[in-house]
């Protein structure tokens, strides 16, 4: 067997599945609460040099940075955690707090999904969510009524959280049952109304590691280039 | 040992150089990864070529992530799969399981001074290794010899423009040794032909 030959190859399929883990965090850079994801290599084969091996692809539940979009409904959290939302009883967990109101009073992000705990009334206005997730608005001229309570779920291990879509998770019997934080809190997570989470990819350091990424892949393709060179050398070694 | 046995010795030794190389090459992106060395050492039997792993520390690479170890200079932690056997790390990216234990992104717990280090995702680790979290100390990560560095991986040791060279180097070490054994094959062909000559 050209050990060589393979080795090479194995690098070539690494760097391809690195490229295709960057360019999905870079699809995502813009997409509120997304969380970026890393694949990680290993050495196969101990001493005797066979290539490497994808050692897993694990997300960074890194803190986004949060801005201002001043939308009506757009929750942030600062901190650990996810909002609870649900869909056709179904509950899932994400970061991404951009909210609208429906008809029947529910918060809704764009797919769809519910927000739990929160229900506004149809003549509420001036609805403000505090620091530890209570919504309040003002019905007629009562002011300050409390119209819900955004609670947040947080996992033991996040990163075993199975993904819905780009910022939507659901549990996993890895990832832990789903245990209620009291936002606001000591040590405790704080929802920041008004704002959006970014995605915590770095551009930059994206488009520096495509950079790397495909050097690495053309080193690998030059290693395939000279294991065959060398069989092709060896073969000809035979002259009829 | 002739001639044209020795090329062959020599060509087996290029193609395992470039074995090391293209290995090393395919782990430029594996974190802790050490190089592996080619030898080539001319032996009774020809040029034999061996390879060893290259002891020099792989580099640190900040992440900032709290959880993220690394093991600065010599030394290692060890972590323990499922079926008890332990490993030795140089770097790990730590997660918890459902347990709340501390383990690495396959699955194996981190070994502490007394057993599992159960903590909470806000946890940070010293150089010593002692694991605090909300200010009180929960554990102490078992490391032989080693300072870690939290907020750090290990790189590779592996430096692609200089494997790129080996490979480089293999390749043309492996052709001079076909050329010199076809000539000398072309030599003993021509001694065949002069000595059947003469014989008619």
């Amino acid at each position: 067997m050209n050990r060589a030959l393979y080795a090479a190859a194995t690098g070539m399929a690494a760097q391809q599945q690195n490229l295709d883990v960057i360019a999905d965090n870079l699809a995502n850079a813009d997409v509120a609460g997304f969380k970026s994801a890393q694949a990680t290599f290993e050495a196969i084969g101990g001493d005797e040099s066979l290539g490497t091996a994808s050692a897993g692809v694990h997300r960074i539940f890194a803190q986004g940075k949060l801005m201002k979009t001043g939308g009506a409904f757009d929750v942030a959290i600062d901190g650990n955690g996810f909002f609870r939302v649900e869909r056709d009883g179904r509950e899932a967990y994400t970061r991404a707090g951009s909210f609208s109101r429906a008809a029947d009073g529910t918060l809704r992000n764009p797919d769809g999904w519910t927000l739990h705990g929160v229900h506004i009334p149809a003549n509420a206005v001036d609805v403000t969510v505090a620091p530890n997730g209570r919504v309040t608005a003002t019905l007629d001229t009562h002011v300050g009524v409390s119209v819900g309570q955004i609670r947040l779920a947080s996992f033991v291990a996040p990163e075993k959280l199975r993904p819905l879509g780009s910022a939507l998770f659901t549990a996993t019997s890895e990832s832990g049952v789903p245990r209620n934080v009291v936002a606001g809190a000591e040590h405790q997570a704080r929802i920041a109304f008004g704002m959006l989470e970014k995605s915590n990819v770095s551009t930059i350091e994206s488009m520096m590691a495509i950079l790397a990424a495909q050097r690495a892949y053309e080193a690998n393709a030059k290693g395939v280039q000279a294991a065959d060179e060398m069989l092709r050398i060896a073969n000809n070694l035979h002259r009829s | 040992m002739d001639g044209i046995d020795l090329m062959a010795t020599a060509m087996r030794a290029a193609q395992a150089r470039l074995d090391v190389s293209a290995s090393n090459l395919a782990n430029v992106s594996s974190d802790g990864f050490q190089k592996h060395v080619a030898h080539v050492a001319l032996t009774g039997s020809g040029l034999v070529a061996s390879s060893v792993r290259d002891d020099a520390a792989p580099p640190l690479r900040h992440t900032g992530r709290a959880l993220d170890i690394a093991v600065a200079g010599t030394g290692a932690f060890f972590v323990r799969d499922a079926a008890g056997n332990t490993f030795a790390e140089r770097s790990a990216s730590l997660e918890r399981n459902a347990r709340g234990e501390l383990i690495d992104t396959r699955g194996r717990t981190l070994v502490g001074t007394h057993g599992a280090i159960v903590a909470s995702a806000d946890a940070t680790i010293d150089t010593e290794g002692v694991v605090r979290d909300g200010g009180s100390i929960v554990g102490r990560i078992a490391a032989r010899g080693a300072s870690l560095e939290s907020g750090f991986l290990a790189g590779t040791t592996v430096d692609g423009m200089h494997e790129m060279v080996d490979v480089l180097a293999a390749q043309r070490a492996f052709e001079t040794a076909q050329k010199t054994l076809s000539a000398l094959d072309e030599e003993r062909l021509k001694d065949a032909d002069d000595v059947a000559r003469v014989k008619a």
